[in-house]
C-alpha cells in the first residue's frame, strides 16, 4: 500500500510539474493579452514532434531537448506577430477561433507529413533503466524529467517576482497604456511572452516524449487538462497554475488507483466545485502574474 | 464469463488510439486531406463496370486504417490491369470519419446511389453494427468487413451479405490461452483498454485459460487513451503473476509496452496479449521495450511464405512502405471479391453469396475461408514474439494455430 502511494505521488509531482510548463505558458498568455490561446496544444505536440525529428537524425536527445522548443518558439513568434497582433482589442471571440484555426492546420500538418503513427524520441543511455526510491522502482527517466520541471518552474517563478522583465510582464499587464507611455514597446513584450510560452510547451513536448507516444492527438489531449489547471489556478495567475498543475497531477495519479474510469470526472468535479466557491479560481481576481 | 459486460462502454475498433476530441467539427477542417472524391462517374448497373465503394475512415485518427485498407484492395486490382472478369474495376471512397451516423449516410450512399457492387469497410466495430441494417434492407451488394472485429457484428447482424475478411475479437485472444498455458506460466494477470474491444479480449482469453487449469490472479483495465500507465503497472506488479496478457492497441499500446519496460516489469513478468499490442504500426515507436513479448495475430509482416513475400514485395513497390494487417484484410476482400465473380460471371449478391462460402483464398496470411454458418474468416493464428530483426525489432512467427473458427454466437445461416 505505502509502495502504491509512493510511487503514484512521485507520477503526481511529475505530471503536474510538466502540467505546470504548459499550463503557465496558457495562463501567462492569457493574463497579459487576453488570448485564450487554443493552439497551445499543438506547441507542444510540435515540440515533442521536432523533438523525434532532431533526437532522431542527430542520434541525440540532448540536442533535441535545446533546438526542438526554440524552433517552437519561433512559429509561436510567427503566429504572434502575423496573426494575433492584429486582432488586440477586438473581442477575444476572433483570438478563440483563430488560434483553434491553428490548432486544427498545426495538426492536419502533422498527419500529412508524419502521418498518424506513433513515434517515440529515445532516451539517451545514461537516463535508461531504473532506480529504486524507497520501496519503488522508479524510471530513471521520469525522475529526470521530474527534476528538469521543477527547476524550471522555480526558475520562472522567481523571475517573475523578481527580476526586472518580471515586473515589466506584470506592468504590461496590468496597464499596457502606462508603459507604452513610459516608451516601452507593449508589442515587443507580448510577442516576448508568447514565445516564451511556446518555448514551455515545447520543452514539455521533448519532455513527455521521451515516455508517452508522440502521435497526432496529443495536442487536443493535453490541452483540455491545461484548461482545467488554468481555471482552477485562475485565469492568467502564474502562481495559481503551477498549484492547480500540482493538484490536477496528483488527483489524476491517486484517481488512477482508486477509481481509473472516474478520474475525469474528478478532474471536472474538482473544478466546478472551485468555481462555485470562488469563481475567479484559487488565485484569480486581479493578479496578473 | 460475461459477454454481456461489454455492453456498458462504446464499442470502438482495434488499432486506434482515443482522444476525447470531439472528432466531427474538429475534423471537419483538418479533412480534406485523404479522401479523394471520384465523383461525376458514378457507375449504374446497366454499364459493364464493377463499383466498389469504401466506407472508411480516412481522417482522424483512424485515418492510416482505413488507407492501408484501401491500398490493399487496389494493390489487388492493380495486379489484374484493374479488371475483374473483363469488367473494369471503379472505386468509391467515402469517409466516415469512425463516426456512426457518417457511416449510415456512406453506405447507404454508396448502396444507393452509386449501386455498389461490393462495399469495403468499416473500421470501427461501432460503426459497423450501426451499418447493418441499411446493408440488411438495401440487399443488393456484398459487403466485405475488411476490420471490424467484435463479436457482436456477427451476433447482431448475422445477415448473409456480410463477410468478415478480418478477424473476430475470439480469434485474436482465446486462442493465446494454450500457448501461455504450455509455454509460459500457469498464473496470469489480465491487463486491458476498458472498452468493449478489449474487455471482449480479456475475457474470452481468461475463459480459455481457466479452463485449461490457468489461475488468472488479477485483472486491472485502464481508461482508453491513457497516457501514464505507471499506477497500474504498480498494480500488475504486485499481483505477482507470472505472466500478463493485455489488451491495448494504437497509441494506448506504445504507451503501456514501453511504461511496461521503462519501470523494469519486463525482467519480472512476462508480456502477452492480443497481436494489436505488438503491430507492424506500433513497433517502430516500442522499439527495444517489445523484445520479447508474445502476440496472437492472423498476419505478419515477416510470415515466412512465397504468397506472403510476393504480397509484401508489391506492396512496398506500390506504396514504399510494407503491408500492415490492415493492408492483408484490404488485399484479401479483393481476393475474395474478385473469385467470387469470376466463379459466377456475375456481380449478383444472391449469386456471390454462395460462391464466397465456398470459397479458398490463398491469403498473404495463409488459407482463408469463411464459416457458412456466420460468414466469419477462418484461417490461421499466428504466436509472434518480438526480435531484434535488420531494421529494428519485428515479430518472428513460433507457433502457428491452423484453420481457427471460433464460436458462432447464435448465428446459423
Amino acid at each position: 500500500m505505502l509502495e502504491v502511494f509512493i510511487r503514484s505521488t512521485f507520477l503526481g509531482l511529475q505530471l503536474g510539474m510538466t502540467f505546470a510548463l504548459i499550463a503557465a505558458g496558457l495562463t501567462l498568455i492569457f493574463g497579459m493579452m487576453d488570448v485564450i490561446n487554443f493552439a497551445h496544444g499543438a506547441l507542444y505536440m510540435l515540440g515533442a514532434y521536432f523533438g523525434t525529428v532532431i533526437a532522431g537524425t542527430f542520434g541525440n536527445y540532448w540536442l533535441a531537448l535545446l533546438l526542438a522548443p526554440l524552433f517552437v518558439g519561433l512559429i509561436g513568434a510567427a503566429i504572434e506577430i502575423f496573426s494575433l497582433r492584429p486582432l488586440y482589442g477586438r473581442n477575444p471571440l476572433y483570438h478563440i477561433l483563430l488560434t483553434f484555426g491553428f490548432a486544427i492546420a498545426i495538426q492536419g500538418a502533422i498527419v500529412l507529413i508524419f502521418g498518424g503513427q506513433s513515434r517515440r524520441i529515445d532516451v539517451p543511455t545514461v537516463l535508461e533503466g531504473t532506480i529504486q526510491v524507497g520501496p519503488v522502482t522508479y524510471p530513471v527517466y521520469w525522475l529526470f524529467v521530474l527534476i528538469v520541471s521543477t527547476v524550471l518552474i522555480a526558475l520562472i517563478w522567481i523571475g517573475i517576482e523578481r527580476s526586472n522583465l518580471g515586473i515589466l510582464m506584470r506592468a504590461s499587464a496590468h496597464d499596457t497604456e502606462m508603459v507604452n507611455a513610459l516608451g516601452i514597446d507593449v508589442n515587443k513584450v507580448f510577442t516576448g511572452v508568447f514565445v516564451f510560452g511556446a518555448i514551455l510547451a515545447g520543452i514539455a513536448g521533448v519532455l513527455l516524449g521521451g515516455s508517452r507516444s508522440v502521435h497526432p492527438g496529443m495536442g487536443m489531449g493535453i490541452i483540455i487538462e491545461a484548461f482545467v489547471i488554468v481555471v482552477i489556478g485562475g485565469l492568467g495567475s502564474f502562481r495559481g497554475a503551477v498549484y492547480a498543475a500540482l493538484l490536477v497531477g496528483l488527483v489524476t495519479a491517486y484517481g488512477s488507483v482508486i477509481a481509473p474510469t472516474l478520474t475525469e470526472l474528478f478532474l471536472f468535479a474538482m473544478m466546478a466545485i472551485v468555481l462555485i466557491i470562488k469563481p475567479s479560481g484559487l488565485f484569480g481576481a486581479t493578479e496578473a502574474a | 464469463m460475461s459477454q454481456g459486460d461489454s455492453g456498458t462502454s462504446e464499442s470502438r475498433t482495434v488499432g486506434t488510439t482515443s482522444q476525447t476530441i470531439s472528432r466531427r467539427g474538429y475534423l471537419a477542417g483538418a479533412g480534406a486531406v485523404g479522401a479523394a472524391a471520384l465523383a461525376g462517374c458514378a457507375g449504374g448497373e446497366d454499364d459493364d463496370t464493377l463499383t466498389v465503394g469504401f466506407a472508411l475512415p480516412y481522417t482522424g485518427t483512424y485515418a492510416m486504417l482505413g488507407e492501408s485498407i484501401t491500398n490493399g484492395f487496389e494493390l489487388y486490382i492493380d495486379e489484374h490491369d484493374g479488371e475483374v472478369n473483363g469488367r473494369e474495376v471503379e472505386f468509391v471512397e467515402r469517409d466516415t470519419e469512425a463516426d456512426t451516423n457518417r457511416g449510415v449516410d456512406v453506405t447507404r450512399e454508396l448502396l444507393v446511389e452509386y449501386q455498389a457492387d461490393a462495399i469495403v469497410g468499416p473500421v470501427s466495430s461501432a460503426v459497423a453494427m450501426a451499418m447493418i441494417d441499411t446493408v440488411q434492407s438495401e440487399a443488393n451488394s456484398i459487403w466485405f468487413n475488411a476490420n471490424a472485429g467484435d463479436y457482436r457484428v456477427t451476433q447482431d447482424g448475422c445477415t448473409p451479405y456480410h463477410f468478415r475478411t478480418s478477424f473476430n475479437d475470439w480469434q485474436t485472444s482465446a486462442p493465446l490461452a494454450e500457448f501461455v498455458y504450455d509455454e509460459v506460466a500457469d498464473n496470469v494477470c489480465l491487463a486491458y483498454a476498458d472498452y468493449a474491444f478489449g474487455v471482449n479480449s480479456k475475457d474470452f482469453f481468461a475463459e480459455e485459460f481457466e479452463d485449461l487449469g490457468g489461475e488468472v490472479v488479477d485483472e486491472v483495465g485502464a481508461p482508453l487513451g491513457t497516457d501514464d500507465y505507471s499506477s497500474y503497472l504498480g498494480q500488475i506488479e504486485d499481483s505477482g503473476a507470472e505472466a500478463v496478457f493485455s489488451f491495448f492497441a494504437g497509441d494506448d499500446a506504445v504507451n503501456y509496452v514501453n511504461q511496461f519496460s521503462d519501470f523494469g516489469l519486463d525482467e519480472e513478468m512476462t508480456q502477452t496479449g492480443s497481436g494489436f499490442l505488438l503491430s507492424g504500426d506500433t513497433l517502430p515507436a516500442q522499439g527495444d521495450s517489445a523484445l520479447g513479448m508474445y502476440s496472437l495475430l492472423h498476419y505478419a509482416d515477416t510470415l515466412d511464405t512465397d504468397r506472403n513475400q510476393t504480397f509484401y514485395d508489391a506492396y512496398a513497390d506500390a506504396y514504399g512502405e510494407g503491408p500492415n494487417v490492415y493492408a492483408c484484410q484490404g488485399y484479401d476482400s479483393a481476393q475474395a471479391f474478385a473469385a467470387a465473380v469470376e466463379e459466377t460471371g456475375s456481380s449478383d449478391a444472391d449469386d456471390l453469396i454462395p460462391a464466397l462460402e465456398g470459397l479458398q483464398i490463398d491469403s498473404p496470411r495463409g488459407p482463408l475461408a469463411f464459416n457458412s454458418e456466420t460468414h466469419d474468416p477462418v484461417h490461421n493464428l499466428y504466436v509472434r514474439e518480438v526480435v531484434e530483426g535488420d531494421d529494428g525489432p519485428e515479430n518472428e512467427v513460433i507457433e502457428t494455430f491452423e484453420d481457427i473458427e471460433g464460436p458462432t454466437w447464435g448465428c446459423s445461416l
